[in-house]
């Protein structure tokens, strides 16, 4: 499984797969599920809530509910002690981080990211440490 | 003439369906998403994404500039 971020998922929910991405099963971590939720849920004002309430209702099921042979969530249970032992490793208490470290460490060591602003300092920092690589697509 | 296995009759049909997307999105609601993820309004999805971690310690771990 790949491990990407939200910004994949939701280009391969619309079908748009980036060029460079391998073909494989892809995984959403479900921290970062939660924040894709958050959006759709939870609106700020702005244009981008408007344009999120204008999805069809299957198009908000895609995001509520991913198509599992489209995008899966990764399961966060088994990843919660390697997540742990990282948050503590590098001194972090968030959830996303650890949980999308722990994921790539499970997966192929690789994380797979849309756009570079989506990283994070930690993550960048702590991937090379961990044997992880980033691509950007 | 190429043949395929089963198993790689399968597995060629698993790619087919991942990179059809999901087909619950109307051409509306690709367009939307679009926009979102790689149009103009991607600075805002990226504020909204770390909103998020910013607002919930569990998530974001309290360091807005980490998550």
């Amino acid at each position: 499984m790949i491990v990407i971020d939200e910004y994949l998922a939701v280009r391969v929910l619309r079908a748009d797969w980036p060029e460079g991405l391998p073909d494989d099963d892809l995984g959403l971590p479900a921290s970062r599920h939660w924040r894709l939720l958050q959006a759709l849920h939870n609106p700020r004002g702005g244009q981008l809530s408007q344009l999120l309430a204008e999805l069809s209702p299957g198009g908000r099921d895609s995001i509520r509910r991913p198509h599992p042979e489209v995008v899966a969530i990764v399961d966060p249970r088994p990843l919660l002690d390697d997540a742990a032992a990282i948050a503590a490793r590098f001194g972090t208490s968030g959830l996303l981080i650890a949980e999308t470290l722990a994921a790539g460490l499970a997966n192929g060591e690789e994380l797979w990211f849309g756009t570079d602003r989506n990283i994070g300092g930690l993550v960048e920092r702590a991937a090379p440490e961990l044997g992880i690589s980033i691509r950007v697509v | 003439m190429v043949t395929m296995s089963i198993g790689e009759e399968l597995l060629e049909e698993r790619r087919r369906r991942r990179r059809a997307g999901d087909p619950r999105l109307t051409p509306q609601d690709r367009e939307i998403l679009r926009r979102v993820v790689s149009g103009d309004l991607m600075e805002e999805f990226q504020a909204a994404l770390d909103a998020t971690s910013a607002a919930d310690p569990l998530v974001g771990g309290g360091d807005i500039d980490d998550a």
